[in-house]
């Protein structure tokens, strides 16, 4: 079973149909969280949503109790909660995306996703990871083609990934095959 | 044969009425057995009730009538503080037993002409309203809003005959989600061109504009789509809208079968050409009015997004009711197929004063003196009928 933590946002409908063509979906509010289905999880996928993620505590210690033992999959406001959570600094960007349809490529080598391939992603973000970025087991394998600006992370030791584009909006190609390949790894 | 004159009669008779769009013409609903007075506490009754009736394939078998704003935010859990403004009921529905059809063309003349109209005033001035905008910039910055839709108000002291200026209105304006309710103590005159719901069986589409254009002589409906399409901003407030209405349909409907039926399509009116999509999906089992009702509303793309921390941001700023505006009219069938629009381009006209409200979308790269005027124009064609 797949949770999906809401943080309220408008979008967080379209994952949960997303993560429903692979898995039996649970999605709660934040502030809502139902402990024991959380504790049955496979997966736990923290939404995208307004705002920055030091305004959701909640999600943060939901992320550090469950980090490396089960899959955790952060999108937009998600994948900012993650890195915010591994130290990293989440920063105010002058260029804004919201709506914004981009070409992004795969960085690294040791990604899941081959590396150089580029595609097209829906993105909605205000925010960005400010860098040099590091944390132990994470690497950031997929960039803004143009900006350079960091769009997914990977943690294939623990299991912890995370895109800073919206692989459920209409406007990302291939969103679904992302996903599968994710939830399978 | 006779062609019976039903406006002319039913402006004769001094009776309680609304007027719909309906695809070939309009048409027309009175003789109410029923009338509604919604509240905070009554709402979810009304909707969960007006589907339990039974359902004899009558065309009156249905209420009709409008949700106000702060009705449907109270229904989401939504504060609105306590706002100036007209006391306007929150919601009024109707329960008809006469339904005329009614042809495109609305003939109708005012026989006394009432000429007792003020000036209109607006609410907020060019440099308050900058103020407001660029607070709303910051916030989007921030990550609060990705889009947010800010109200002006127009309001003047009027007596008017709703009949005449809708058949005016219309004469020129002929939106598909136009109406009117003519009761005794208020009136209501829309043009507005957006449907929110339209369900049959468990079939549901809704049909977002983002994006208009007014129309001259040299753009024509494909140079009206080259311009959209590159129009970074448009298209991005499009995009958003998109998403934002599939998600709230994702909420009623079963995985996999919300669709975008049209995508980003140009539908060309007599004054002005919309950027509008639609969008589809199959309803779940077990999903009752009041949860497609809460899900859909209010229509997101004259709200912004994300929905709820938006219409936080607008209610703590906004000084008066929005009453109508951005609430929604239209019907439930006693078998639970349904009809709404989004209210905007509307007159209220309550105890001799008329307000008309209007909006547009500050984004990051949207600019406040360009909004501002824009929100004349959308004004205009409905300031325009007091002259």
């Amino acid at each position: 079973m797949i949770y999906i933590i809401d943080h309220q946002d408008s979008f967080t409908h379209n994952v949960v149909h997303q993560f429903e063509s692979f898995d039996n979906v649970v999605c709660n509010n934040y502030n809502e969280i139902n402990e024991n289905k959380l504790n049955n999880a496979d997966v736990i996928v923290l939404s995208p949503g307004p705002g920055a993620p030091k305004n959701y505590p909640i999600t943060s210690n939901i992320y550090k109790k469950f980090k490396g033992k089960k899959k955790i999959i952060g999108i937009c406001l998600g994948f900012q909660q993650i890195l915010y959570c591994e130290k990293g600094k989440i920063i105010e960007q002058n260029k804004i995306y919201h709506g914004y349809q981009s070409q992004i490529k795969v960085t690294s080598k040791k990604s899941l996703f081959k590396k150089n391939h580029k595609f097209k992603v829906g993105r909605y973000h205000s925010l960005k990871l400010k860098e040099p970025f590091t944390a132990k087991n994470f690497e950031i394998t997929m960039r803004c083609a143009i900006s350079n600006t960091a769009m997914a992370i990977e943690n294939n030791k623990e299991k912890v990934y995370g895109f800073q584009f919206h692989p459920e909006s209409f406007l990302t190609e291939n969103g679904n095959l992302l996903i599968k390949k994710i939830l399978s790894a | 044969m006779t062609k019976i004159n039903h406006l002319k009669k039913i402006a004769k008779l001094n009776k309680s009425f609304i007027i719909y769009k309906s695809d070939k013409g309009f048409d027309l609903y009175t003789d109410f057995s029923k009338k509604i007075i919604l509240t905070n506490s009554n709402i979810k009754n009304f909707i969960n009730k007006a589907t339990q009736f039974k359902f004899k394939k009558k065309e009156t078998d249905i209420f009709i009538g409008f949700f106000g704003y702060e009705i449907l935010n109270n229904l989401i859990g939504v504060k609105v503080k306590k706002q100036k403004g007209l006391k306007f009921p929150k919601g009024i529905f109707y329960k008809p037993e006469t339904k005329i059809k009614l042809q495109n063309k609305l003939d109708y003349k005012n026989l006394e002409l009432i000429k007792s109209n003020k000036p209109f005033k607006i609410n907020i001035n060019k440099a308050s309203y900058k103020v407001i905008f660029d607070k709303f910039k910051k916030k989007i910055k921030s990550g609060e809003t990705y889009q947010i839709k800010v109200c002006t108000k127009y309001s003047n002291k009027a007596k008017i005959d709703a009949l005449d200026f809708f058949c005016r209105l219309v004469k020129t304006n002929v939106a598909p989600e136009a109406f009117m309710i003519k009761d005794k103590n208020y009136s209501i005159i829309s043009c507005s061109p957006e449907n929110l719901i339209n369900k049959k069986n468990d079939f549901i589409t809704t049909k977002p504009i983002a994006g208009t254009l007014k129309k001259t002589p040299k753009l024509d409906k494909t140079k009206a789509l080259a311009f959209f399409r590159k129009n970074l901003k448009e298209t991005k407030e499009h995009n958003m809208i998109v998403d934002m209405e599939r998600s709230d349909l994702s909420k009623i409907c079963k995985s996999g079968t919300v669709k975008i039926l049209k995508k980003k399509i140009i539908e060309e009116y007599k004054d002005l050409y919309h950027y509008v999509s639609l969008i589809s999906g199959k309803i779940k089992n077990n999903i009752s009015s009041l949860d497609i009702i809460k899900a859909m509303m209010p229509g997101g793309s004259v709200i912004g997004c994300p929905k709820i921390s938006t219409l936080n941001l607008l209610n703590n700023q906004e000084k008066e009711s929005r009453n109508i505006y951005t609430g929604s009219f239209g019907y439930i069938k006693f078998n639970g197929d349904m009809r709404f629009n989004i209210i905007i381009r509307a007159i209220l006209n309550y105890k001799n004063r008329s307000e008309i409200s209007v909006a547009s979308g500050v984004v990051i790269d949207s600019n406040a003196k360009h909004e501002f005027n824009e929100n004349y124009i959308k004004a205009k064609a409905l300031i325009d009928l007091y002259k």
